[in-house]
This record gives C-alpha cells, structure tokens and sequence, in this order.
C-alpha cells in the first residue's frame, strides 16, 4: 500500500504542503504584476495539487529503486527521467486548465502570459519533485527500519518461546513433582537427605538453564546432566536405579545439542525401569568413531509393559532436533531387543565451536520402534 | 517377593498403601500414624501385590499410586472387582477425571499436606460410614476409556494376575457369564461379557466371528464350506471354529 495514500493524517499533511506552494506560487505570480491575485490564485492552486497527486506516483519508482540497494548514479538518473516524464503529464494538464480558464472565466491573454512564466514554472516544479523524492524515500526508510525492528521482537519471542518450549519438552514436570515429594516425605525422617536431594535438584535445573540455552554444549557436560537427573531419580526408586557410565575420554570434547540425551534418559526410566519389579540398570556409552560421535543407551524393559506414545513423542522431538541441526548427517535408532531397549545416536563428531560438516554419516531412518 | 501384613482388627479400618516408591509410601504412612482408626494391613509396591493384597486381605480402604510396574491403578481397580474406597495418590494431574469415573472418594496431588491428606481420609471415612457400596461391574467399564482399545488383557485367578497382550491371544469364547482365552495354549477365564470385550479390542485385528466366538485374524489358516450357510474357521494350529453368515460377512470385508 502506498505509504500517503494509506494514512489519512499522511495524505492530509501532504495536501497541505502542496496548498501552501501553491499560494506560495500564485503570490510570485501576482506579485510579478503580470496576473492579478484572482488569475494568479485560480491558475497556481489548482495546478499545484495537481502536480501534488502525481507526485504521489513517485512512490511506485522508489519502490522499485530503494535508495538502499541502487547506486546513487542510477536513482539520480532514473529519477530525473521519472521528473521528466511528470513535468510533461503535468504541462499538459496545466495547459488544458489554461485554455479553459481563459475560454470560460474570461482571464484573456493568460495563455501568453503563462508562457512567459513557463521556465519558472518548469523549474519550481523540477525543485518539488526532488522535494517529493527525498519525502518518499524518507518514508519508505522509516518504514523498512520500522518493519526490521518489528521483526527482530518477533524473532526474539519466538525464539525465547521456542527455548521454553524445548526446556518444557525436555524436563518432565512430574519429575519435578514427584521430587517434591520425595523431600516432602524425607523432611521428618532424613533431613541431611532432604538437603542432598534439594541441593542435587538445584545442580540439575541450573544446569539444565544454563546449558540448555546455548546452542551446543560438551559431551561431558551433557552426561553430568544426565547424570545429576538420574541421581535424583535414585533417591526415588533407590535400589531399583543403577547407573553404569562408560564415557571414552576423547569424546568428552565433542559438541552436542544441549539436553539432546535427557529425553532418552528420562524414557530409560519411566518406560524402562519404573516398570521393572526389582529395576535395573541404564547404561550410558560414548565412543568416537571416524568422524562420528556414537552415544548409546541401554536400559531393560518389561515386555508386559503397557505401551503408550509418550515415549514414542520423545524420540520424535529428538529426531527432530538432530534432523534440524545436522538434516541427513544424524541418526537416532530405537529398537527393543531380547527385553532391552538399546538407544543408539550417531552424530557428526565435532570439536570446536565452529560448524563443519563432517564426512556423510550414516545416513538418517525412522525410529524403528516406538519407546513403550 | 509378597507384602507385608501388620496385624489385624476388625474394628478399625483396614487401609492399603501402594505405591512403587518407598518414599511415597512413608509419608503415607507418617500421616496415618496420627489416626489411631486406620490400620495399615499392607504396602505393596506394584500392582500384582496390590492385587494380591486386596484380594487377601479385603482392605476397606487403598490408598493407590496410578504408575506402577505391571499394573496401574486402574488395572488394580479392574482386578480387584470389590467395592473398597479408593483414593488416588499421584503427581500427574491427567486422571483425575478418569478416577472420579471409578468413583474414587479423593484425588491427591504430590507433594500434599498433612491437612490435604485429613480431609481425604474424612471423605473416605464418611463414605465407608455409609456403607456405599457400587457395583464391580460399572467400575469395571469405567475403568476403560471410551473408543480406547486394549493392548493386552488381565485376567485374576484368585490371586494370581496374568497379563496375556492382544498379539498373543488366539480366539475368545464366550462360556455363561465368563470368556476363556486361548492364548499360548493355555484357556484363561475371565468374568466378562464377550460383547463388552469385543468393544475393547483391536477391530483390525479381532473379529466377532459367531455368537460364541471373537478371532484373532492373524491365526486364521482358511474357512471351509461347513453345512449350508454354516462355515468353520481352521485356525493355524488345527483348531476348528463355528463362523456364523454375519461372521464370514465380516472376515471377508476385513481380509
């Protein structure tokens, strides 16, 4: 939409600039002692706001000329060619109110007496349409900035927005509950446990803020995170939640997505162990093959357990992940086998902050089954 | 592995506590000290001793976990079939319809207070006060949500609980008011109707070929031309079954 035409307040201040360089015109004119104020007034005012609405076209030309993006030499001709063309419209307009002013309202010999004027004419309005120009493009910047300023907030809420939803995806709020109320219940019984669990809680949670903000993290901060969630999971199934971590030392450098284990880890639990009588144990492994990080986790599964989609929904926000991050170079595999349930990611191994793309890694498949 | 018994005493209320967490269940049990009228008779820590438990013990109150190992609370309930007040004690909010459906007295959101845990208890006491008592059967149907189908089947054999998953059933058979299960050769029965069991299951999977009969499809090995509009279904392992007209309808629309 045009900027002027688009806003009454806009096209009012414009029509008013041009009212009053009308007046201004008709006064040089009358002032010249060639025409009389009611020649000089009914010639220059109608004239002027005419001009003014075809000024309103250079809007079109700015448009398709940003100031932004063309060079200063090709605006510069461009728009003096545009000028020339409405100069010319613009005379022939003019003419015609000419000739009727002087058939109709009888100001005789004004055509002649225009005519003499015709240089002034021409060059005042060669002034104001440069003036028009620079209006525009004043706009049409004021706007651009307006609209990149707008899209900047959108961009920090959605991604702020995507960043709570990610940690919400991530950290399973009944695992905040059910923490509570492991404390709740220590707090008669074990007050140096209730401060060993609310003290490894708070090591999870700022972890899990600070780290899961950046854009990727260390494997071996990823693992402590891991690590300090199953901790607290410990004191809820006590024996039940053994852990087993088998981290080689070259990959604890390697870069990961943040939080990109915790729903395995978190599945590990509620659809592996909570359901097993007398537990088990999750098994956490990394090894650095070639130019892939392959991160594995196994955990027993009853294979009586009801099965659901929640499981399923956190290896799909993985995959996703994995997919938006690195497309066809990551891997994730679901599989159950003989009652255990192996987790198998495969990423391209990186060091330094820096995105390479590494040689292809095995190439990208579907879950294969669903985590009941 | 079994639960513990601490005594009995017909005077007082006999409560269960189930939960899989012992931390869970001690708080339970510290609030419950204070109301010397409640007798704790068992804790079990997964649904087979829950039901185990009940059935034993016939407890009038429970105090049930819904996520546990083997059964949920739900599937307890379905088990138990024995009018008993129940109160839900779990962190997830998403049942509390579900377990006002199975007419349960309370719902307790962990972590919960002291005070929160009294008021329960006088809901619970003053229903059993009443002496209420509901039908099994409506808290059987209850349990399961509508147009939810089943992924395995429960049956209760005194106090035994065997879970059989639909993939491993062969075919049902109605017998009175109970349904034997065939499934890895072995019959179970189950008091159920088969016209309420046939809504649960899988209908890709399962079809109501006669009046008797529900099959799985996947055991089916061919039908042969029995007597006029009388078919027979010759399972995989030999077995023969009665396939009505309406029944062979279906098998032939679903194969």
């Amino acid at each position: 939409m045009h900027p002027i035409l688009a806003n009454q307040e806009r096209l009012g201040i414009y029509l008013l600039g041009w009212l009053i360089f009308g007046t201004m015109l008709a006064a040089v004119l009358a002032l010249s002692h060639d025409f009389s104020w009611t020649e000089a007034l009914a010639l220059a005012l109608p004239i002027t706001i005419v001009y003014g609405a075809i000024c309103l076209s250079t809007w079109y030309v700015c448009r398709v000329y940003p100031l932004q993006k063309t060079p200063f030499s090709q605006v510069l001709l461009v728009q003096t060619l545009a000028g020339i063309v409405t100069i010319v419209l613009w005379m022939m307009i003019a003419s015609g109110w000419v000739l009727i002013l002087e058939r109709s309202f009888g100001f005789t010999g004004l055509r002649t007496r225009v005519l003499a004027k015709a240089p002034l004419l021409i060059g005042v309005d060669f002034i104001l349409y440069g003036l028009t120009v620079a209006v525009h493009y004043l706009i049409i910047t004021f706007e651009l900035s307006k609209e990149a300023e707008q899209r900047e907030l959108q961009s920090r809420i959605f991604a702020q927005e995507a960043e709570l939803k990610a940690l919400r995806a991530q950290i399973n709020p009944h695992f905040l509950f059910n923490s509570l109320n492991s404390i709740s219940a220590l707090a008669t019984q074990d007050p140096a446990a209730v401060r060993a669990m609310t003290l490894r809680l708070a090591d999870f949670l700022r972890k899990s803020l600070r780290l899961g903000a950046q854009e990727s993290i260390r494997l071996d901060e990823e693992v402590s995170m891991s690590i300090s969630f199953l901790e607290i999971e410990q004191i809820r199934y006590g024996s039940r939640l053994k852990i087993v971590q088998k981290i080689d030392d070259v990959c604890r450098n390697c870069l990961v997505p943040p939080l990109i284990l915790q729903p395995l880890i978190e599945n590990a639990v509620h659809h592996g162990i909570a359901h097993m009588l007398d537990g088990g144990t999750i098994t956490l492994e990394s090894e650095w093959r070639g130019s892939v990080l392959h991160i594995k986790i196994e955990n027993p599964v009853d294979p009586d357990r009801p099965r659901n989609r929640k499981g399923g929904l956190g290896l799909e926000n993985v995959s996703k992940r994995l997919r938006a991050i690195y497309k066809d170079d990551a891997r994730l595999q679901a599989e159950e086998r003989d009652n255990i349930f192996h987790t198998d990611l495969w990423i391209p191994a990186q060091t330094s902050t820096e995105f390479h793309r590494s040689s292809p890694a095995p190439t990208f498949s579907k879950v294969t089954e669903q985590h009941g | 592995m079994g639960f513990r018994i601490f005594g009995e005493s017909m005077q007082t209320i006999q409560a269960i506590i189930v939960d899989d967490e012992d931390l869970a269940r001690s708080i339970i049990r510290e609030y419950l000290a204070e109301h010397a009228e409640i007798q704790i008779v068992a804790e079990c820590s997964n649904g087979f001793e829950a039901v185990k438990a009940a059935t034993e013990l016939k407890p009038d109150l429970v105090f049930l976990d819904v996520q546990m190992p083997k059964l949920n609370g739900f599937e307890v309930l379905e088990l138990i079939e024995r009018d008993l007040v129940v109160i839900f004690v779990t962190a997830y909010e998403q049942y509390a319809v579900k377990a006002f459906e199975v007419h349960a007295v309370d719902y307790l959101l962990k972590p919960f207070s002291r005070e929160r845990f009294d008021e329960a208890l006088v809901r619970a006491e003053e229903k059993l006060a009443r002496r209420e008592v509901l039908p099994s059967a409506e808290i059987i149907k209850a349990t399961r949500s509508k147009g939810e189908t089943v992924e395995r089947i429960l049956v209760r054999d005194g106090s035994r609980v065997f879970v059989i998953p639909a993939e491993k059933i062969d075919y049902i058979e109605a017998q009175d008011d109970y349904v034997a299960i065939k499934s890895e050769g072995t019959l179970r029965l189950k008091k159920q109707r088969l016209a309420d069991l046939e809504t649960l299951l899988d209908a890709k999977r399962f079809v109501r070929i006669h009046r008797s009969y529900i099959l799985n499809v996947e055991r089916l090995a061919r039908i042969e031309l029995y007597a006029k509009d009388s078919r027979m279904a010759i399972l995989k392992d030999g077995t023969q079954l009665q396939v009505s007209r309406t029944g062979y309808d279906k098998l032939k629309a679903l194969l």
